[in-house]
């Protein structure tokens, strides 16, 4: 299975390639070759799980977003200088930050700035949305977290979105949304919530808002469809927010009372894991989460509990 | 004050104008770059509002302040602009239609800008014939159809018009155009282009946005402005002499002006310039009597004569110097205006069965008020960002005719957006408040499901993909883990939706999302909106 993938993604890559047409590989770094470096070969040796607590009263999320990313070495591990950064956050839905149907714009915009630092040419924040991007943007704290920052923030267009060779086991030829796979280093920065049909959301599920197309069919097999997108996305980092989560009526939620604080976060270089750790917040063991049981049998990723280097940071 | 300035004065009141009218159609939208500042927020009542007042040209519109008034019983908002246009008509005549109206401006451009006739067949053309009572005839239709219910003002109105057509077919046309090179050069191979591409779309974001609207019944509102602009090469601001009824209003109140034009037929060389550059076929020549109430006080007449013969001066209104409106145009005009809402009423949308397709914005007023205040000029339609709103062409009924509609299959109405209601110059959506929508909350229809359509209903798989996106919490859509039978009669485990009638606002993103596209397998009826007693379903 594992070298079965590897094939078909260095296939779409040198199809993209050629879809960019006369490229030279000095000028590859605006080109997305997620995937080919060494941190994701995934050896065991090399995987980390962090949990991120935040302790104290009123205490700081940026603070906290900054010392998960100290406690394995830096945002430099991820970022090299001059690298166009794509991070993608779920900004899906046009509520209010609160209501915890997004990700933390304090977290996105302390990543942000952790990139910037690390020396990053461009940072892009990159989403396509449910409800229409410019409310999404306006009203759930992304828009002031760009500004704030002065990071990109790419609205989704139909001029945006190719399609791709995913190979994956449910999805083939799909398209994506260039600005996602159009950059040195992808950090998945999504909210864990609950979900009507895949129990929850979490990392690997972020990446349905990376792809154009009929998205919504993709419910009709999610579990093998998320992990499908999630072998093709590949992410250098994810990095999970879970300092509001939503506990129902999810994904969309609408009401503070949906909303339980849990002042959490869990950051690591394998989406399972991160996948698996964030699930038993809400009382679930990973295997029973379907994306994330298929994940590890697909061999995408392994439990929280199989990975030997795991931290807590706490601010 | 010389009037070769006084003319320029014109040219450049009207380019104003035409320019300031443009930029306000171009920001009826989502304000650009704004972003609420959520460490402020506490919750998603935040309104946004757009930064311009795009209303100000509605509520400068004699006509509709004046159709409102008589038809829906109210004074719009900021209808104190109406009666500064009005005073300064009953003393100056119809400067409005030569210096402020828009739409008049834009007629001035194309009759001006390369003329199609000249010479005689010129003079001619600009000849007063007995086609400028047509106006006067669409003025007492409308009036007469107002007072009993029916505003059809704005589907003739200058500045409802002039807005629909460049809201609803000019910008949307172009934009379509657009969004198809910009897709044209994104996916070619040349990294050039696809550069080119990525820069345009941004730069011409702030007129069209990332979602390129498009409307029903477009290519009608289009073609019937092109057709307009086209008979500007047949007569001179053809729409301002002979069709515009707030030129009518104007020229009733004119009569009254004491800036007039004074002849002197002895100067007069019976050169012919003056009505070769009349603009409104008014007889400005000496030895014929002025049609006071078709100038539009271009002063064109009194810059171009020679001889000095025309000149407008102060001077006390002329006795008896009524605009000529013709018996039979008052006459056709009155009967025409009782028929009409006659006619509006035969098909029984008002007052007995609306169609189920007939979803109004949220907050509309209830459908008999609702018909008697919209000036159908788009501009809710213009503003909604998901493009849900369009106007309708026979779910209204006749009465209802360019009315706001909301088709799910196009866009959804936002849970937390009340921007319709804030933009509507007149009050038939009412400006509510997030809170409002929410807590009352304004329904404006209800959801069902097609079972036979539904991919878990007809034993097709798993989806519920409505469920995750029904906006109310708790959610109007739920589901429970149910059996079907599916293909090879399989007993299928899948989660069934269902609609609870109480807490569906009608908001539609479920018939937007679904995979079943066209006819979704979840459909909004007006059943159940909150504006109308008749049709509600629950107790």
């Amino acid at each position: 299975m594992k070298s079965e993938h590897s094939i078909t993604r260095r296939e779409s890559i040198k199809k993209l390639l050629r879809l960019w047409g006369g490229l030279s590989l000095g000028g590859a770094s605006l080109i997305s070759l997620p995937g080919i470096k060494p941190a994701n070969a995934s050896a065991n040796a090399s995987r980390f799980l962090v949990d991120g607590v935040g302790r104290t009263q009123g205490y700081s999320v940026k603070a906290l977003t900054r010392k998960i990313f100290d406690a394995v070495g830096g945002m430099e591990k991820f970022v090299s200088k001059g690298d166009v950064v794509a991070i993608k956050p779920n900004i899906s839905w046009a509520r209010a930050p609160q209501l915890a149907a997004t990700t933390n714009p304090e977290v996105l915009e302390a990543v942000v700035e952790l990139c910037q630092e690390a020396g990053a040419k461009k940072v892009r924040i990159v989403d396509h949305t449910i409800h229409g991007a410019k409310r999404c943007f306006a009203i759930n704290g992304a828009g002031m977290a760009a500004k704030n920052t002065g990071a990109d923030l790419v609205h989704p267009r139909s001029s945006l979105m190719r399609d791709m060779k995913m190979g994956g086991n449910r999805l083939d030829v799909w398209p994506v949304f260039t600005p996602v796979v159009e950059a040195d280093t992808l950090i998945n920065l999504p909210v864990a919530k609950v979900h009507a049909l895949s129990s929850l959301t979490l990392g690997m599920k972020n990446w349905i808002g990376a792809v154009g197309g009929r998205r919504n069919a993709l419910h009709q097999d999610i579990h093998q469809t998320i992990v499908d997108l999630a072998h093709f996305f590949k992410p250098d980092v994810t990095l999970i927010d879970a300092t509001r989560v939503m506990v129902r009526n999810g994904p969309s939620g609408g009401s503070p009372s949906d909303v339980a604080v849990m002042n959490r976060l869990i950051l690591s270089n394998d989406p399972v894991a991160a996948d698996a750790r964030a699930a038993r917040l809400f009382d679930f063991e990973p295997d029973s989460i379907g994306f994330v049981q298929i994940g590890h049998q697909q061999g995408l990723g392994v439990y929280d509990t199989a990975i030997s280097r795991q931290l807590e940071v706490a601010v | 004050m010389k009037i070769k300035h006084l003319v320029w004065l014109r040219r450049c009141s009207q380019a104003f104008f035409l320019l300031l009218f443009v930029f306000l159609v171009v920001e009826s939208r989502l304000p650009q770059d704004f972003y609420l500042d959520y460490t402020q927020l506490v919750n998603g009542e935040q309104e946004i509002r757009l930064q311009q007042p795009v209303t100000i040209f509605f509520q400068a519109d004699p006509l509709v302040w004046l159709t409102s008034l008589i038809s829906g019983h109210v004074l719009i908002k900021g209808f104190g602009w109406a009666l500064v246009v009005l005073v300064l008509t009953l003393v100056f005549g119809r400067v409005f239609c030569g210096f402020i109206c828009p739409f008049g401006a834009l007629h001035h451009l194309f009759s001006y800008v390369r003329p199609a006739l000249n010479g005689k067949r010129l003079a001619k053309a600009n000849s007063s014939t007995g086609s400028r009572r047509v106006k006067y005839f669409i003025l007492i239709l409308l009036l007469t159809a107002a007072f009993a219910g029916v505003n059809f003002a704005g589907i003739m109105d200058p500045i409802s018009l002039f807005f629909r057509s460049l809201a609803l077919a000019v910008l949307p046309g172009a934009g379509t155009g657009l969004k198809e090179m910009f897709d044209f050069m994104a996916h070619t191979d040349i990294k050039a282009l696809n550069y080119l591409s990525y820069t345009a779309e941004v730069l011409v974001s702030p007129v069209f946005g990332y979602g390129y609207q498009a409307f029903t019944t477009g290519w009608l509102i289009g073609t019937i402005f092109l057709l307009i602009l086209f008979l500007n090469r047949i007569q001179t601001r053809f729409w301002c002499r002979t069709l515009c009824p707030l030129g009518a209003l104007l020229g009733l109140c004119s009569r009254f002006s004491i800036l007039g034009l004074s002849k002197d037929i002895d100067r007069c060389t019976q050169c012919g310039k003056c009505t070769q550059s009349c603009a409104g076929a008014a007889q400005p020549v000496p030895g014929e009597s002025w049609q006071k109430s078709d100038c539009l006080m271009c002063f064109n007449c009194h810059n171009t004569c020679p001889a000095g013969a025309v000149v407008f001066k102060w001077r006390r209104p002329v006795n008896g110097a009524g605009p000529d409106m013709g018996r039979r145009a008052v006459l056709g005009g009155l009967t025409a205006g009782v028929s009409l809402p006659f006619l509006s009423r035969l098909d029984g949308q008002i007052h007995k069965v609306s169609d189920a397709r007939l979803i109004r914005p949220p907050g509309s007023l209830p459908e008999k008020d609702f018909v008697s205040l919209c000036q159908r000029c788009g501009q809710c339609m213009k503003a909604c960002p998901t493009n849900v709103i369009n106007p309708a062409l026979t779910e209204g009924g006749l009465a209802g005719f360019w009315t706001p509609n909301l088709i799910m299959t196009r866009g959804y109405c936002e849970y937390t957006c009340t921007l319709c209601g804030s933009v509507c110059p007149t009050g038939a959506i009412k400006n509510i408040t997030i809170r409002e929508k929410v807590e009352t909350p304004v329904s404006i229809g209800s959801a069902y499901f097609d079972r036979g359509r539904c991919l878990p209903w007809s034993g097709n798989g798993p989806c519920i993909v409505c469920v995750e996106h029904c906006p109310t919490s708790p959610k109007a859509i739920y589901f429970y883990e149910g059996e079907v039978i599916g293909p090879d009669n399989t007993r299928v485990k899948v989660k069934l939706p269902q609609v609870d009638l109480k807490r569906c606002v009608g908001c539609g993103i479920c018939e937007n999302k679904c995979v079943v596209k066209g006819r979704p397998a979840i459909r909004v009826i007006a059943a159940g909106e909150s504006r109308s007693v008749r049709n509600q379903i629950m107790l």
